[in-house]
């Protein structure tokens, strides 16, 4: 029971902890994941908490939800566009990523090849968790994110398997090319298909269900059961939860109620957003800084043949991926985007820690696993938002900039206004005072109306955002004046589930209608990138 | 003798402001009446279900309607007699219908901006707008 209480407390603990970083990240603009590895460095050396990160925690509880949330979120036909480019870079890429680590680590630091590739192996998968975030946030084109989302979700699979198949060897001292190539095939595929199966089952049970807690709570154990099921069966886990999100998320989908989905999407964001602060807190609270002092020249060996292996993979591969095509999948500015944008993140943490204690070099693989991470999260993390302004990717130009800067004016000097109508109201302000601050106010807003207008005139794609967008604020205010008349009794649950469905269908719609007239403005930037 | 209207095709883009400003100036040179002609064609997200496919048939008739009614604002402010419509259907065959029906001197419209446009077909302006004056006699002005 005290034990219980105690993880109970730490959880919450680490939860409060995360919770604080992400209101401190949001007004200092700075990047959440990263800023949770600093805070959990700085925690482990001020007053390092009783925390066991083991890899099972990483593995089975944690690395589910985020997987299954961003292949359910993936929008299938953007994946087929990229899969090519994808693949190459997941799989192959990976087997190089492996070779070429192993090679420079075993040649820079006098290490045994075996457990060199070892590393390669384990320091293979990319993590790019925060530089999604970021291109979110700056509206940079789908594609280029679908790109880097979909190669960490693939490559997470296949560094697990590879790492695996390495591990075997170098504690064996055995190693057979083909036997590892039919290993490696073997656990991919199996993970694949049982992923690929629970996913279509659960999405033909999604079509004939109407209880949307019901849905909710399958695709749960949809992410959870698929890991489970293929890691009992000896096959991939990750690669199964990849499918099984995928196919959920694009199949299921289909049959599912508009509110169904905005339950479902919200749930999942929710968990996702749980488990990563989770998981990047802990990769800061794990590393040992004492560790890495002592392995300075191993780490600094490492982020060299990280750094290396990434160009020949993102520049060489995909060179490879389109050579006969007219036309590049992945333009050259992308291509310096994927270079600095794979960061290291939950999978390698996982693996690091699951090296087992009869490997000699364990300490020094951790070491190196760890100072890679804190490189490309605290380097690369921190500076791609240069990258992509200085590459010209941000497709948020000045004048849609400036709308939004009206707009944030407009809004601060109506409440302002409202403010000070209150203070005149309740006698805290003379006429005449109010008088004045409200011909002031008033004077300011007429400045802001003209000035957009303006904007308008000569921009007049932003007038039709601006209308979609106060719709969309008018279709979430009658869903939740709905919600009040369903609390005040005024008309019953099935009404209520009737007409919200109804304006959740009406905001889905819109959503679509955004998506297209954006399409275009990312299609522009795509095609200047190429 | 009173002028035949014209038609003012626009779809609130990036080139909307710039067609309706002309139209409305052509209006008033020639003291004929303007009609703001919005044409929803929902096909640009594919295959999806009914319900989902009247809902967004009916947000962007709204959408129509706003952007038009403001338009219109801005011709009366000029002097400009105007009003509009929202029609349903393939933009092309829309238009052209229309422009039949209200017995129209003028067509005026603006370049595609957006996947909304492309997927309505309306790509090639310059080749559709011939076929416009080759299959109704009427004058287009692309802008």
């Amino acid at each position: 029971m005290e034990g219980f209480l105690h993880a109970q407390g730490l959880i919450i603990l680490l939860v409060l902890v995360a919770t604080l970083v992400a209101i401190v990240v949001r007004r200092i603009r700075f990047p959440y994941t990263v800023s949770l590895v600093l805070v959990g460095l700085f925690l482990s050396v001020q007053r390092p908490l009783d925390v066991e990160v083991t890899p099972e925690l990483i593995l089975a509880i944690f690395v589910p939800p985020l997987i299954f949330e961003a292949a359910f979120h993936l929008d299938f036909s953007l994946l087929r566009e990229n899969l090519t480019p994808i693949l190459v870079l997941a799989v192959p890429g990976v087997a190089l990523t492996t070779l070429i680590v192993g090679g420079i680590v075993a040649a820079g630091t006098g290490m045994d090849l075996g457990a060199a590739s070892v590393f390669g192996a384990l320091i293979a998968a990319t993590d790019p968790v925060a530089v999604i975030a970021l291109f979110r946030a700056l509206g940079v084109s789908r594609r280029l994110a679908v790109a880097l989302e979909g190669e960490s979700l693939f490559n997470d699979g296949t560094a697990i398997v590879l790492f695996r198949i390495a591990l075997a060897a170098a504690l064996s001292g055995y190693f057979s090319p083909v036997e590892g190539l039919f290993d490696f095939t073997e656990v991919a595929l199996g993970g694949i298909a049982i992923g690929t199966a629970l996913g279509w089952l659960t999405a033909q049970l999604i079509a004939r269900l109407e209880d949307r807690l019901v849905v909710t709570t399958l695709t749960t154990l949809l992410a959870y059961g698929a890991y489970l099921s293929a890691e009992q069966l000896h096959v991939s886990g990750v690669l199964a939860v990849v499918m099984a999100g995928l196919v959920c998320g694009n199949v299921g989908l289909a049959g599912a109620s508009p509110t169904t989905k905005i339950m479902l999407f919200n749930l999942w964001e929710y968990l996702a957003f749980l488990a990563n602060s989770l998981v990047f807190l802990l990769i800061g609270l794990t590393v040992d800084l004492a560790q890495l002092a002592t392995n300075l020249g191993p780490i600094g060996v490492a982020v060299a043949a990280v750094l290396i292996s990434r160009v020949v993979v993102v520049y060489g591969l995909s060179w490879l991926a389109h050579a006969g095509r007219s036309r590049p999948h992945i333009p050259l500015r992308w291509r310096h985007v994927l270079f600095w944008g794979g960061l290291r993140g939950a999978i390698s943490l996982a693996l690091a820690l699951s090296l087992p204690a009869v490997l000699p070099e364990r300490e020094t693989l951790q070491a190196m696993a760890f100072g890679v991470m804190l490189f490309t999260l605290l380097g690369q993390g921190t500076t791609i938002h240069f990258l992509l302004r200085k590459l010209g990717l941000i497709s948020l130009p000045q004048h849609r900039l400036a709308r939004e800067k009206r707009l944030g004016r407009l809004f601060a000097a109506q409440a302002g206004l409202r403010r000070l109508e209150r203070l005149h109201r309740e006698g805290l302000l003379t006429d005449e005072m109010w008088a004045g601050l409200r011909d002031d106010y008033h004077q300011a807003r007429q400045r802001l109306i003209e000035e957009m207008n303006r904007l308008f005139r000569e921009h007049a794609e932003l007038e039709r955002e601006m209308l979609i967008q106060a719709r969309r604020e008018a279709l979430q205010a009658e869903r939740g004046a709905l919600g009040d008349a369903l609390r005040r009794g005024l008309i019953s649950t099935v009404v209520y589930e009737e007409l919200t469905e109804e304006v959740d269908r009406r905001l889905e719609a819109l959503e679509m209608i955004q998506a297209a007239l954006h399409g275009e403005r990312a299609g522009e930037l795509e095609r200047d990138g190429a | 003798m009173e002028r035949r209207p014209i038609v003012c095709a626009t779809r609130g883009g990036e080139a909307s402001r710039r067609t309706q400003e002309r139209a409305i100036a052509l209006a008033k040179e020639r003291g004929a009446d303007l009609i703001f002609l919005y044409v929803v064609d929902p096909t640009f997200a594919g295959p999806v279900s009914d319900t989902l496919a009247a809902a967004m048939e009916d947000e962007l008739k709204r959408l129509g309607r706003s952007l038009l009614s403001i338009a219109q604002a801005r011709a009366q402010e000029r002097g400009v007699r105007a009003r509009t419509v929202v029609r349903a259907g393939p933009v092309w065959e829309t238009i052209k219908a229309y422009l039949n029906e209200a017995g129209a001197e003028t067509l005026v419209l603006g370049a595609p901006g957006d996947k909304v446009d492309e997927a309505a077909d309306v790509g090639d302006v310059g080749r559709l707008a011939e076929e416009v004056r080759r299959d109704t006699g009427v004058e287009v002005v692309v802008v």
